[in-house]
């Protein structure tokens, strides 16, 4: 519909209409008992929906992405479409809140915020979760192979110091913010850099890795390292665990020097067409119970505090899961950083098609 | 005086055509036109303009008003880093065209001219078959097949021969180009193959040529319309396959359709430049078009 509007409109001004534009209607039209969510492939499985609706009566559709960019792209090139709850990462909380596609929370109608860690309580990327509510966190690290690798790693710089054993058997994010941040940190400055000499710097010690690098992948990865093609993935925790657990010998560590913190929400678009399914999902999710066993079955950290009480021993005292604060204090949010983005695309886009 | 008259009733006797005859002429073809015409409009030439018109306008991004104001856009293209992809692009598309070529003429030949005509159509029909499963499915199939720990290496450490490490590399793009398109360039050549007068390739040898002689003089200039229909339309295909070089590529071989793929859904969100990209690509595909036009004719040279 959008479309075949911005076509005609082409035949009679052909400038000045707004591309992309994701329009925020009070659109309550939707069906009652019906709920569609936008979230990542790992977070839902059957037996969450379906004790969803068990509970509540209201039936739910997840669809799954893979990477918030690709989220964002699909919200605006199709005005906000059918989604009531979206899964976004913490930047990209801010970056839609910058972009206005996100409605406000109405804390009352949630149970009980109190139960987050405190460290989730007021975050940078959203003061006082006032339009999202975080839902999972972690790390991001490294996930190798013990039995083929001798030596451990326990750094970022241990990609280097080993290329030509790893040569085209290593995999890394595929995010810009991630692989920069993790090269700048490794040098000694921060992740959220704005300085064009130290991303410069970044870039050209990422240049000397991109040989022994296979693939730049959020997810295929995982087959391959399973299969023992890969000897080391780049990866973020909540995976790296997961996949530790099908094979103990792929074993996942977070690097000494620091890490990003990573921490996924949920936030109701402005164009949700059911915002009460959305905030009967929000404080399902909420309850100690649910949580614990989401924690228990997909393997990531909840910040609930309530929650964590509930796991067992072995998963609370897991450092991958609950990584202790002196690591914690090394590891830094990626923040939105404007303009200065285009700076880090544009050595991204150098590295990948070199 | 007899005129052989192609329309249903013929002039009246003043010269002029009935209204209604003439109304029927031009209503005819337009409803027969008219759905494609409709189709192709709404859906090829309006996106394409649309198309052209966002990459007029630098560095837009979803949110921004469009206004078309410059050529900026097309000015990155040139810069070295996005020529050396755009080799990359046209390096695959024409590896491929000769691999399909040199693999496909023999299996079209024997098809066409060697094989038992009873079994044709189902010979035909085997190689056919693969298209029908999604290209996607095929392309992960090369995936499991060569892998560091897949199917080929698996075979070839079991013969005891070193592994080849194929994957995540150019070959493995080229493998999987070759294969997706083989399909196509068999058959436009078995087209043309079919149409081959043996009379021509026994005179030729009745003259005294030897059969390499009689292949290069008599049978690729008699085919060569078919020969040109299948390149250039592997070429255009494999000038913008995303797929193959995507998943076997890995962090090597980045192709225009990688590099338009990551302006849209990549976090660089430059719908301006991709819009450029692409209109660059459907500029190459359009030249390449007009030549299939002009030379795929279906009729032989005599």
């Amino acid at each position: 519909m959008q479309s075949a509007v911005a076509l005609s409109s082409i035949g009679l001004s052909s400038c000045g209409w707004k591309l992309a534009d994701v329009r925020a209607q009070v659109n309550t039209s939707g069906p009652r008992d019906e709920l569609h969510i936008y979230t990542w492939t790992q977070y839902t499985d059957e037996e969450l929906l379906k004790t969803f609706t068990t509970q509540t009566g209201i039936k739910v559709i997840a669809d799954v992405y893979e990477s918030n960019d690709v989220m964002l792209a699909k919200l605006q090139a199709s005005g906000g479409g059918i989604y009531s709850v979206i899964y976004p990462s913490d930047y990209m909380v801010k970056k839609m809140v910058e972009l206005d596609l996100l409605a406000e929370l109405n804390q009352e109608r949630l149970n009980t915020l109190d139960n987050l860690l405190p460290r989730f309580k007021d975050p940078i990327y959203d003061k006082r979760n006032r339009y999202s509510m975080p839902f999972s966190w972690g790390t991001t690290g490294l996930l190798y192979n013990s039995e083929k690798l001798t030596n451990i790693p326990e750094d970022w710089d241990y990609l280097w110091q080993n290329q030509e054993i790893l040569s085209k058997k290593i995999t890394l994010l595929n995010d810009v913010r991630e692989v920069m941040g993790a090269v700048l940190r490794l040098l000694g400055f921060s992740y959220n850099s704005r300085n064009e000499e130290q991303i410069a710097q970044a870039y050209e010690k990422l240049k000397t890795l991109k040989p022994a690098v296979a693939a730049f992948d959020t997810d295929a990865w995982r087959n391959q390292i399973l299969a023992g093609d890969l000897l080391l993935a780049m990866c973020y925790s909540a995976d790296g665990i997961k996949i530790n657990k099908e094979n103990p010998k792929l074993k996942f560590i977070t690097p000494r020097s620091g890490s990003s913190l990573w921490t996924d929400t949920m936030v109701i678009p402005k164009t949700a067409p059911n915002p009460d399914a959305a905030y009967a999902w929000m404080n399902f999710m909420l309850q100690p119970e649910i949580a614990a066993g989401m924690c228990k079955r997909l393997s990531f950290s909840t910040p609930n505090r309530a929650a964590i009480e509930l796991l067992p021993q072995s998963i609370k005292q897991n450092p991958n899961l609950f990584p202790p604060e002196s690591l914690l204090e090394k590891c830094e949010r990626i923040t939105p950083l404007g303009k200065v983005e285009e700076i880090y695309d544009r050595y991204w886009t150098q590295l990948t098609s070199s | 005086m007899t005129k052989i008259s192609a329309q249903p009733t013929s002039p009246n006797d003043a010269g002029e055509m009935p209204k209604s005859q003439r109304f029927m002429n031009i209503l005819e073809p337009l409803v027969l036109l008219l759905p494609s015409g409709i189709w192709l409009l709404l859906l090829l030439v309006l996106p394409t303009l649309l198309i052209f018109e966002l990459s007029l306008v630098p560095g837009i991004r979803p949110g921004d008003i469009v206004n078309p104001s410059g050529w900026d856009n097309y000015a990155r293209i040139f810069d070295p880093l996005y020529i050396k992809v755009i080799q990359q692009s046209l390096f695959f598309a024409l590896g491929t065209t000769i691999i399909c070529l040199v693999l496909g003429f023999p299996v079209a030949y024997w098809l066409a001219q060697i094989a038992p005509p009873r079994w044709r159509n189902l010979l035909l029909l085997s190689f056919v078959l693969p298209l029908w499963t999604s290209s996607l499915l095929r392309t992960y199939a090369w995936i499991t097949i060569l892998r560091p720990s897949g199917l080929l290496n698996t075979i070839l450490s079991s013969l005891g021969l070193p592994i080849l490490d194929l994957l995540h590399r150019s070959p493995a793009v080229l493998i999987g180009m070759s294969y997706s398109l083989l399909p196509y360039m068999v058959l436009i050549l078995y087209a043309s193959l079919e149409k081959l007068d043996v009379q021509l390739l026994e005179a030729g040898s009745d003259l005294g040529a030897n059969p390499a002689q009689v292949f290069w003089l008599v049978t690729v200039p008699q085919t060569f319309t078919g020969i040109a229909a299948g390149s250039l339309l592997v070429f255009i295909s494999g000038l913008g396959d995303f797929v193959n070089p995507e998943l076997l590529g890995g962090a090597s071989s980045m192709t225009v359709a990688r590099l338009v793929y990551n302006q849209f859904l990549g976090s660089t969100q430059n719908w301006g430049f991709g819009s450029a990209l692409s209109m660059v690509l459907i500029l190459v595909v359009s030249v390449a078009i007009a030549l299939l036009i002009k030379f795929g004719d279906a009729v032989p040279k005599r």
